[in-house]
């Protein structure tokens, strides 16, 4: 039923890496402990490392320095027996152009013995692929769905999806999702899942990584995030207000005497309560969505 | 039947968070009665579509609160709580209200007895 629970380490462990293209360093001393069962959002703004981190996850990519560990093993020395418990599906991952969907499908079949030909016909169905076409003639989004299909039919223990679903309309991205709980509940699999679609990514994650121009800004249960980030509206009939706040929670400010909007951060219960009364204000609290806390957590680095 | 549950993936409340509010309050009202059961962990996961991560955490907190009970088994129940536990939960699903329409009248400038009056004629009101 749980197949991680053999396997004692973590499926994926990254210890002070850092990442150079020529020039450009992609992450930066980054350190992070993904256990297994974690359903993971990798949060950040283009370029800001998470293809990078997702490839050397995978084996794809090594480590300028630092280490990498997938199932406890380093990134150079991942061969079949782990590959086999890894599933990739990148943005734009290559497939064989002159096969057919269906021949494909069975050419990754050969290579796993673990390939599940009913949960194959299942996502082929859910996700409305042709396998008799041609992978040359399919759109960007039917690819999408073929790296998907590749990527999953085997059931791995850690599944690495980079943007799965930007072509994907609405209803295959809910039938998707669909299929991922499905994994999750079926498999206990462990999901680092990197999306700009943060309304589908809000649905399924308990934890969220956000990286910032290669640096880790943020390593915490969504749960927790959502709980501490929130948006307080202060109202004063009388103009009391101050023009700023100097509260170190408090991320953003705009308004006047009369009425004050801002984002903060803090897990105090009582610090709305606080605030309204030391400035003789009304507040309203209203918890932040993944979308409006984006901006927030991608930036904390810069911020502080 | 199983508690009816809407999951609102917008307004920013953790979705665990949303789970519990919504079984006490259909506790609280009685929806859902003393020794009903609970659907399985997977079983709401799929119907929700939600992490079944999520659904532990929300039955987990709702046993430590006493409003669920573990059952010969593993099934979860609804615990028959006496008359004045269950009436003080009820008092303060009533109580959470107030706050915010006590925040409204001191913004609106509505004096204490006037504010009083209003809701005194609103509990009066039979429903249509």
């Amino acid at each position: 039923m749980n197949p991680t629970a053999s396997s004692p380490c973590p499926p994926f462990v990254a210890r002070q890496i850092t990442k150079r293209y020529d020039q450009h360093v992609a992450l930066k001393d980054f350190s992070l402990e993904v256990p297994a069962g974690r359903v993971v959002g990798l949060l950040g703004r283009n370029g800001a490392g998470k293809t990078t981190l997702l490839n050397i996850a995978a084996g794809l990519v090594l480590p300028t320095s630092g280490e990498s560990f997938t199932f406890g093993i380093p990134g150079a020395n991942l061969d079949s027996p782990q590959l086999t418990r890894l599933g990739v599906v990148q943005q734009e991952g290559r497939c064989i152009e002159w096969m057919t969907v269906r021949q494909h499908l069975d050419f990754n079949a050969s290579f796993y013995p673990g390939w599940d030909r009913e949960l194959e016909k299942r996502l082929v169905a859910a996700l409305e692929v042709d396998p008799a076409r041609k992978i040359v003639q399919l759109s960007t989004g039917d690819r999408q769905k073929v790296n998907i299909l590749l990527g999953v039919c085997h059931r791995p223990e850690l599944l690495l999806l980079d943007e799965p679903m930007s072509a994907l309309d609405p209803i295959v991205r809910a039938r998707l999702l669909d299929q991922l709980l499905e994994r999750l509940r079926e498999d206990g699999c462990t999901v680092v899942i990197s999306s700009h679609i943060l309304d589908d990514v809000e649905k399924i994650v308990d934890w969220i990584v956000g990286i910032d121009q290669g640096e880790l800004v943020e390593d915490r249960a969504f749960d927790e995030l959502q709980e501490s980030y929130a948006e307080w509206t202060l109202i004063s009939p009388h103009g009391s207000l101050p023009a700023s706040f100097s509260e170190p929670y408090i991320l953003s400010h705009q308004g006047d005497e009369r009425q004050a909007l801002l984002r903060v951060h803090t897990r105090d219960a009582g610090a709305a309560g606080r605030l309204a009364a030391s400035v003789q204000a009304e507040i309203r609290v209203r918890p932040l969505n993944l979308e409006e806390m984006f901006p927030l957590i991608t930036s904390s680095r810069r911020k502080a | 039947m199983p508690p009816l549950l809407v999951i609102d993936h917008h307004n920013g409340v953790p979705a665990y968070r949303q789970i519990m509010d919504q079984i006490k309050l259909q506790i609280a009202t009685g929806v859902l009665a003393a020794g009903a059961e609970m659907p399985s962990t997977r079983t709401l996961s799929a119907d929700l579509a939600l992490n079944p991560m999520t659904i532990s955490k929300a039955y987990s907190l709702l046993e430590h609160d006493g409003a669920l009970e573990r059952r010969r088994g593993q099934t979860l129940v609804v615990r028959a709580v006496k008359d004045a536990e269950g009436r003080s939960a009820r008092l303060e699903l009533l109580r959470t209200q107030f706050a915010a329409a006590a925040s409204l009248a001191r913004q609106l400038d509505i004096p204490k007895d006037e504010a009083i009056r209003i809701f005194k004629a609103s509990l009066d009101e039979t429903q249509s």
